[in-house]
């Protein structure tokens, strides 16, 4: 972990503490509308369900919440429509905006808190305890960080354990649109996942998620190519995919490794983050550690 | 084959059609007030506007929540609605006349393409700009970098076509497609650096939006609109002799050069201004004057006071139906006006292509 | 008006060398010659809508120095064809013509334009449905509607046409002459662009023949109007006041005797 992320998560500390002291000195919020797939998960995990309202399009687990109305796409609130709903809280994953948005929303004094968005156990922590101090529920949260951080630390290590000194190289492909594929790089949710499961993220060339040239593709050579899971048949797309020039001398390609997982479960970095680490370390490297 | 020449024409109006645009032009201006109060009135939330007026009416103070929506959430988008749809709706008009082409839109002079290119540069990039610089403009990097990037499109594009004092319409139109495509090539780039949650910024932009109006950018927009469409009824009779072709304008008495001028710069500024505050916001620059060239004539005199109503009308309405069809959350309004527009264009082709003179 | 040393290139070729021409008020002048020979650039030269070198006075003055306005109170230009870019009505279009505060006030000039050119009853008719000779007429009424006085405080006005009467039937053909005459009697200057021979010698004062961006000839039409001139600058022989061979029919609309309207 860079010295930055160190500093960040201090100062984000420092400023939770300070948000949860004056949360408590203002009554208990009991409207609350999340934004952030995993932040609305940290709700789930801490019990706290019942105290929402509404969630982003972004929140899809547990299956309940999805019954919850939805306020749009995190980046594009308006702010009539969160109003809308009375909410007395809105917690926030970072870059929920637009900026106009929030600050009416402030002006409306309702209360936001903004959780940071850090791709590792340090910054799944992080998140768990500043939702933990914005629901008025530090204990829960200091017990859940506790028990997420040992489900984490038990997962990693088994995944390293099961890659046994010869971790695979993995290629994250976020879509394959008119045959350019697009693949996670350094800094991304897919790269902190597939270091935490025991892998080597294929692409190191840039950061983000990036379309790549075939024989980038080629060179990167993976053992395992991972995507996310839309649902339905995937035998005839993967078909597909492992016929993509740039795929076929691949060894991925060759042994037909391709792994695919839910969306969420895999990049959203909140309380499921030990057990998606499990699954995509099983996927990698087999059942049998 | 007498008798084809001598029946009437099919398109004949009944009446002067200045009299029907005159009544049009009271028609449009209620029409703008009604929906200027439905606007106020409808939301997401729950505050009425009935209430809260009762309220004031009764010397109560409104709650804190109401003054909120009605006074810093609808009351600016309102405004901003009819200032950018005023603007797009007028611009498309002037630009219409000013190339002889019903096709024309303010995205002929660079307008749309430095704006588009300027927004993204201040989305992806705006980061690395100095701190001291970020805390000048604040929430508002992008619409002043929208701005000032058509505006500087703009001024391209007419020195390029300009020459001894003439500026070609015809150069123009083309150095904008140049132009265009390079703006497109910049942009293509700048998305390919941006980062996922950049791309969607990009994306939500290009659609436009009113979601994000403040008081602060209705106090930005609405000299330049203002001063732009203010300028537009002295445009009239020179965008009508302009239909004549350039030369047989200057015979009756048109400074075509002073009007050309007239026109880019008027446009340039509330194209920009209106592109700036709202996004990228499609088909009301088009539909709005062929509706009414199809009512009541290509006169500019009437074409562009109307425009400019019905163009605030129609996208007050849009926005009405972009935020409250899938309340809470909202559509953007650029798909609202697509997906109305396209078809009631099509529709227009179809039925009256002989009308529209195409 | 007067034209001095008149000189236009297009693209790499002179079309004009030096041409000199005058046409006075009271008279209607012709401008004719072959297809080439750059009536119509000399025409376009003079008001100005393609660049030149030399200078064109009208009324005494530089029309360079003039603003669009001033030389629109006292000038009227019909075009030779005129496509228009949205569907306005003939009344719309002739309205173009009221010059604003000079006949502005006479709201009901388009109608009496419209009857001069014989489209009574056309106001509301949409222009681009109209016939070619149609439009024609209705650019000449808007003319007429920008400079209905032929003299104003003692100065003439001048109405310049490019082939007033290209696409119309022999009927409104007169129709048309007649009402130039009409304007050159009553103290007007016209200045027209002719390609018909006979319809020149019958209404024209002046004649002015051109050849290769040259004047190659210029008069009163029986001075102009000869076998050696015409069949010099046309190149095929032209046999002036001659009639055909016994048994075909031929018709001059200087056959017509009387100014009878038709």
């Amino acid at each position: 972990m860079s010295p930055f992320s160190r500093l960040y998560i201090t100062l984000s500390l420092l400023l939770v503490t300070m948000m949860a002291g004056h949360m408590v000195m203002a009554q208990t919020a009991s409207r609350i509308v999340t934004v952030g797939g995993s932040v609305t998960e940290i709700v789930y995990a801490l019990d706290q369900q019942d105290r929402l309202i509404a969630r982003d399009t972004t929140s899809s687990y547990p299956d309940q919440v999805t019954e919850l109305p939805d306020i749009g796409y995190a980046r594009a609130l308006s702010p009539e429509g969160v109003l809308s709903v009375a909410p007395d809280l809105i917690i926030a994953i970072e870059g929920a905006g637009p900026p106009e948005t929030i600050d009416v929303l402030k002006a409306a004094q309702v209360g936001y808190v903004s959780v940071p968005e850090i791709y590792s156990a340090d910054g799944i922590v992080t998140k768990i305890r500043i939702v933990g101090a914005a629901l008025d529920q530090g204990q829960a949260a200091e017990a859940l960080a506790q028990q997420v951080t040992d489900d984490l630390s038990a997962a990693q290590a088994a995944a390293v354990k099961a890659a046994g000194g010869h971790p695979k190289k993995v290629l994250f492909i976020l879509s394959t649109q008119g045959g350019r594929i697009m693949a996670g790089g350094r800094n991304s949710a897919a790269d902190g996942i597939i270091r935490m499961a025991g892998g080597i993220n294929a692409i190191t060339a840039f950061d983000g998620y990036k379309p790549m040239t075939d024989e980038a593709v080629t060179i990167a050579a993976p053992d395992v190519i991972l995507m996310m899971d839309r649902g339905g048949d995937h035998g005839a797309a993967t078909k597909e995919l492992l016929m993509m020039p740039a795929l076929v001398p691949t060894p991925a390609a060759q042994n037909g490794k391709v792994v695919r997982m839910n969306g969420l479960h895999l990049l959203g970095f909140g309380p499921r983050t030990a057990s998606a680490i499990t699954e995509l370390s099983q996927a990698l490297y087999g059942e049998t550690h | 084959m007498s008798l084809a020449v001598d029946a009437p024409s099919v398109h004949a109006p009944p009446m002067d059609r200045r009299v029907q645009a005159r009544r049009l032009t009271v028609a449009l201006s209620l029409l703008l007030a009604v929906t200027s109060v439905f606007s106020l009135a409808w939301g997401a939330s729950g505050t009425s506007l009935w209430a809260a007026m009762a309220d004031l009416a009764a010397g109560r103070e409104l709650s804190r929540l109401d003054r909120i929506v009605l006074f810093d959430i609808r009351l600016p988008r309102l405004c901003l609605g009819i200032l950018v749809g005023a603007s797009l709706a007028a611009s498309g008009a002037v630009m219409q006349g000013l190339f002889r082409n019903p096709l024309a839109d303010p995205g002929l002079i660079g307008v749309s393409a430095g704006a588009g290119l300027a927004a993204i540069t201040a989305i992806v990039l705006g980061a690395m700009l100095p701190p001291a610089i970020r805390e000048l403009t604040g929430n508002y990097l992008v619409p002043i970098s929208a701005f000032f990037g058509g505006w500087g499109s703009t001024l391209v594009l007419y020195r390029v076509a300009t020459r001894h004092g003439q500026t070609s319409v015809a150069t123009m139109l083309l150095a904008g497609i140049a132009l265009g495509a390079l703006a497109g090539a910049l942009s293509g780039i700048l998305v390919y650096m941006a980062d996922d949650s950049q791309l969607r910024d990009l994306t939500f932009w290009g659609m436009g939006s009113l979601a994000g109006a403040t008081w602060a950018k209705v106090m930005a927009a609405t000299p330049i609109i203002l001063a732009a469409l203010a300028v537009t009824p002295f445009l009239a009779r020179g965008l009508n002799g302009l239909a004549l072709g350039e030369a047989a304008a200057g015979h009756i008495g048109i400074s075509v050069q002073l009007i050309k001028n007239t026109s880019i710069l008027a446009v340039a500024a509330a194209t920009g201004a209106a592109v700036a505050v709202s996004g990228g916001i499609g088909f009301i620059g088009i539909v709005v004057p062929h509706l009414l060239r199809l009512a009541t004539g290509p006169d500019h005199h009437s074409l562009l006071p109307n425009a400019a109503l019905l163009g605030a009308t129609l996208l007050l309405a849009a926005d009405m139906i972009a935020r409250v069809i899938i309340a809470p959350a909202e559509l953007p309004i650029g798909i609202v006006t697509a997906v109305l527009g396209a078809p009631v264009f099509l529709w227009i082709l179809l039925k009256r292509r002989g009308a529209l003179g195409l | 008006m007067q034209a001095f040393d008149i000189e236009v290139t297009l693209g790499r070729t002179r079309v004009l060398h030096g041409v000199d021409f005058t046409a006075k008020p009271g008279q209607v002048t012709a401008i004719v010659g072959p297809n080439g020979s750059g009536k119509t650039t000399l025409l376009r030269a003079t008001t100005g809508e393609i660049p030149f070198t030399g200078r064109v006075l009208l009324n005494g003055e530089d029309v360079a120095r003039q603003k669009p306005w001033q030389l629109a109170a006292i000038r009227g230009v019909q075009p030779q064809s005129t496509t228009i870019a949205f569907p306005f009505t003939v009344v719309e279009i002739v309205r173009l013509g009221l010059t604003a505060g000079l006949s502005a006030a006479n709201t009901d000039l388009p109608v009496r334009a419209l009857e001069k050119v014989d489209l009574t009853g056309f106001e509301n008719r949409m222009y681009q449905d109209l016939s070619g000779g149609e439009q024609q007429r209705v650019q000449l009424a808007r003319v007429l509607t920008q400079i209905w006085q032929p003299m104003v405080d003692g100065t003439p006005r001048w109405l310049i046409l490019d082939e007033p009467v290209a696409s119309l039937d022999i009927g409104h053909q007169f129709t048309v002459m007649d009402l130039t005459r009409d304007f050159a009697t009553r103290g007007g200057g016209v200045v027209a662009v002719m390609h018909d021979l006979n319809l020149t010698a019958m209404f024209a004062d002046r004649v002015v023949l051109m050849q290769d961006g040259r004047i190659a000839a210029q008069g009163t039409p029986s001075e102009v109007l000869t076998d050696a001139t015409l069949t010099q600058t046309y190149g095929c022989p032209i046999p002036v006041n001659t009639t055909p061979p016994v048994g075909m029919p031929f018709l001059l609309p200087q056959a017509r005797m009387t100014r009878e309207p038709c």
